[in-house]
């Protein structure tokens, strides 16, 4: 993943705009935090950079390729240099945990015209499994987890075919203290080994910023900062600032 | 008024988006190993008792209906079995399954898309590079074009098979003077088998359509199955109508 | 070994659903005996469910109309027998064939949203939420869309009867060549006020099973999005075999 650059987006032109005129640029290998208040477009703008949604203006550019403007075929081979954790997991509820995380990668098999070997597939899935410590799971079908378990298993789908980029929607929301650790553990270990592009979004501001060394807030669909970490607690903007330290009194 | 129109559009140009993609998908060979067998056996294996037990007692029916009719004008009950297998063949055998197979595969397809779609299972597919469409209408596409068919089939025999016995028990026709072939030409059995493949290539289209077209929690996959329902069955009267009124022009001649 | 068990599955859980089918229906009757139904929520549904399927059940009958008059068309080409037009096409919509798509048609639009409404309440805990308002759910939310169904379905059917026969009779025009004059007179002369009745005696009771079926299935809705669809899903499919069903034991019983 040579480079992400996002140029004026503008979503939805109605009052107020869900996302009105964003830039951001992200360089390879760099891990960014996107916080922001509830319904201020944090989803929206995950799904608009990894194509998801088509944006009423403005550029997504992966690699110096349009988004908006490239073929189908162009954007699904894009698409498939990213790994997204979906805010509510969306695991295939018709496939055990095993073809859950194995499923990435056949398809990108197919889409390549390799023939998988059916052994190497199965000891990828052992291994990824016991890395998120869902080992014994391999059979059970989504339904059957926990939640806790059921967002590693995400995880390890997200993850499986090394992506480029990795997208982290809500990673640890409705989980409790302990579980979250252990994701945020697993996320650092992920993003040590492969040195992947990471962008995360979490409504959990501390833990977030103890994650990424990058912060970006969304606020009303404008862009209200995007700089260090240290330096948001301490940031002219009282909006930013309020937010970050959680006080009651502001203009928030 | 504008702005329906506009919405209007949009849909006609998603679903003939959709229609393509289906089309092309069929056509080409790479395809998920397994899947087609899995749905062949979804939209045959778990319609087949519906279909059997309702278009039994539609054959039932009509054939008491009809010979009450007789009874009451002119008393000669011998032709109506040749007539019932030639109607039952040509018009009431695809088209009565159809509109069960509407209900029963159409809702089912839109209530399975329609939940991946919500729960964002279709946005996990497009991020391991997978077109929706080609991944979960075309093996149902398929699935319901052969089935509509064998439905049909099954279901026509056992229209005839319990009209037949009606005849029998309620105005004494004999099974032998009652199953009579020798009416239904081959124009018939052509139109059949036409308007079945018609209805199995429209059900899974247009109910795939409204289960993608779905929006919001579970009462938005609510929406979409009752759309799914009324869309195909309603697809299915009107293609019903379009190919019986060319048939009968064309096909007036042989009768 | 596992056929048995198969088909013990599948019956235990048909007694199931049919048990809490009828043990609903007699809730709403006795509802019904003490005259305690919510009369507001009653104008509301009526409303709404005989607003919205108006369009459908015109579109439908109207092709049902062209449908009925082309495959009548294929005997009466043979027989030249033009003035029996009005009466065969009179007759089966009137008994059979109009009762039989508009309640199928009114099962997909007005059950299959029924079901999904509820079933949306279920799953989000309002029904609970009713409960613990110390509001019976049953004559509030229950017993007024049953009847509001029962009621809809005979003013939708005697729009629909109308207009399939104006259908028809522009088809048998405009296909046929026959004149309005000749088809009215053969459907006036022949067709009786107790075949209209016949139908709509049917139709109040097709209104009654899709809403049992709708309301069953829409309170009895486990595990969200995707249980609301298979709620819907199954709703319409008890509807179409109780419609079937019934209309076999009714037509033996209204000669």
């Amino acid at each position: 993943m040579q480079l992400l650059e996002v140029r004026k987006l503008h979503f939805n032109p109605a009052v107020p705009p869900v996302l009105d005129g964003v830039s951001l640029r992200i360089e390879p290998g760099q891990t960014v935090g996107l916080c922001g208040p509830g319904a201020s477009g944090k989803s929206l703008l995950l799904k608009i950079l990894c194509g998801l949604v088509r944006p009423e203006g403005g550029r997504v550019e992966i690699d110096g390729l349009d988004l908006c403007t490239c073929s189908s075929a162009a954007l699904r081979a894009v698409q498939s240099r990213i790994g997204m954790l979906f805010q509510n997991n969306a695991l295939f509820d018709s496939m055990t945990v095993a073809d859950n995380v194995s499923f990435p990668l056949r398809q990108r098999a197919i889409q390549q015209g390799i023939r998988l070997d059916e052994a190497y597939v199965r000891q990828l899935v052992h291994e990824r499994l016991r890395a998120v410590g869902l080992a014994d799971h391999a059979d059970k079908l989504p339904s059957q987890l926990s939640g806790g378990q059921r967002k590693r298993v995400a995880l390890a789908r997200a993850v499986m075919t090394r992506p480029e980029l990795i997208i982290y929607d809500e990673p640890t929301a409705g989980l409790d203290p302990v579980t979250t650790a252990r994701i945020y553990d697993l996320l650092r270990r992920e993003r040590d080994e492969t040195g992947a592009t990471v962008i995360i979004v979490s409504s959990d501001v501390e833990a977030l910023m103890s994650f990424a060394p990058r912060m970006v807030m969304l606020y009303r669909g404008c862009l209200r900062y995007d700089g260090p970490t240290d330096a948001m607690a301490n940031s002219p903007d009282p909006v930013v600032r309020q937010f970050v330290r959680g006080e009651l009194e502001g203009p928030l | 008024m504008r702005w329906a129109w506009l919405m209007m559009a949009g849909v006609a140009r998603r679903l003939l988006r959709v229609v393509a993609l289906t089309l092309r998908g069929a056509l080409r060979a790479r395809r998920e190993p397994g899947e087609l067998q899995r749905q062949l056996y979804q939209v045959g294996n778990r319609s087949l008792l519906f279909v059997m037990v309702t278009l039994g007692f539609i054959g039932m029916v009509l054939v008491f209906q009809t010979c009450l009719q007789i009874n009451r004008v002119t008393g000669d009950l011998s032709q109506v079995g040749a007539e019932f297998a030639k109607i039952l063949v040509h018009e009431f055998g695809p088209s009565l399954t159809a509109m069960m197979l509407a209900t029963r595969v159409g809702a089912g397809i839109a209530a399975e898309v329609g939940s991946m779609i919500v729960t964002e299972q279709v946005d996990a597919l497009r991020m391991c590079g997978v077109e929706p469409v080609e991944y979960l209408i075309v093996p149902r596409f398929l699935a319901s074009l052969v089935m509509t068919l064998v439905l049909s089939i099954v279901g026509t025999v056992v229209a005839l098979g319990m009209g037949g016995l009606t005849a029998y028990s309620s105005f004494h026709v004999p099974p032998s003077v009652f199953f009579d072939l020798s009416r239904v030409r081959l124009g018939d059995v052509a139109t059949g088998i036409i308007k079945c493949l018609a209805y199995g290539a429209a059900i899974p289209i247009i109910s795939g359509f409204c289960g993608l077209e779905a929006r919001g929690g579970s009462e938005g996959v609510g929406w979409a199955t009752t759309r799914a329902v009324v869309s195909s069955s309603f697809a299915v009267i009107v293609l019903d109508f379009l190919i019986s009124g060319v048939a009968f022009f064309t096909l007036q001649a042989s009768g | 070994m596992a056929l048995v068990a198969a088909l013990g599955r599948a019956a235990l859980a048909l007694f199931r659903e049919a048990g809490g089918i009828s043990l609903l229906g007699i809730y709403v009757a006795l509802c019904l005996l003490r005259g305690r139904i919510d009369w507001a929520e009653l104008r509301r549904n009526l409303y709404k469910m005989g607003v919205i399927s108006v369009p459908i059940v015109v579109l439908t009958a109207f092709f049902t109309g062209g449908i009925m008059v082309i495959q009548s068309g294929i005997f009466v080409r043979r027989f030249g027998a033009y003035g029996l037009l009005g009466w065969g096409a009179g007759y089966a919509v009137f008994r059979e064939v109009g009762p039989i798509l508009i309640g199928l048609m009114f099962s997909g639009r007005v059950g299959a949203n029924n079901t999904a409404e509820l079933g949306t309440m279920t799953v989000t805990e309002q029904i609970d939420g009713l409960r613990a308002l110390a509001i019976d759910p049953l004559p509030y939310l229950i017993v007024p869309r049953v009847v509001a169904m029962m009621i809809a379905m005979f003013c939708l059917l005697i729009i629909g009867d109308a207009i399939a026969i104006g259908g028809g009779m522009i088809m048998s025009n405009l296909l046929l060549d026959v004149e309005f004059s000749t088809f009215y007179v053969s459907f006036a002369d022949n067709v009786k006020l107790w075949d209209l009745w016949v139908g709509l005696i049917k139709g109040v009771f097709f209104g009654l099973c899709i809403a049992l079926t709708s309301c069953h299935f829409g309170t009895s809705v486990r595990g969200g999005a995707a249980g609301v669809g298979r709620a819907v899903n199954d709703a319409v499919v008890a509807a179409a075999l109780l419609i079937m069903v019934s209309d076999n034991l009714l037509t033996m019983v209204l000669r």
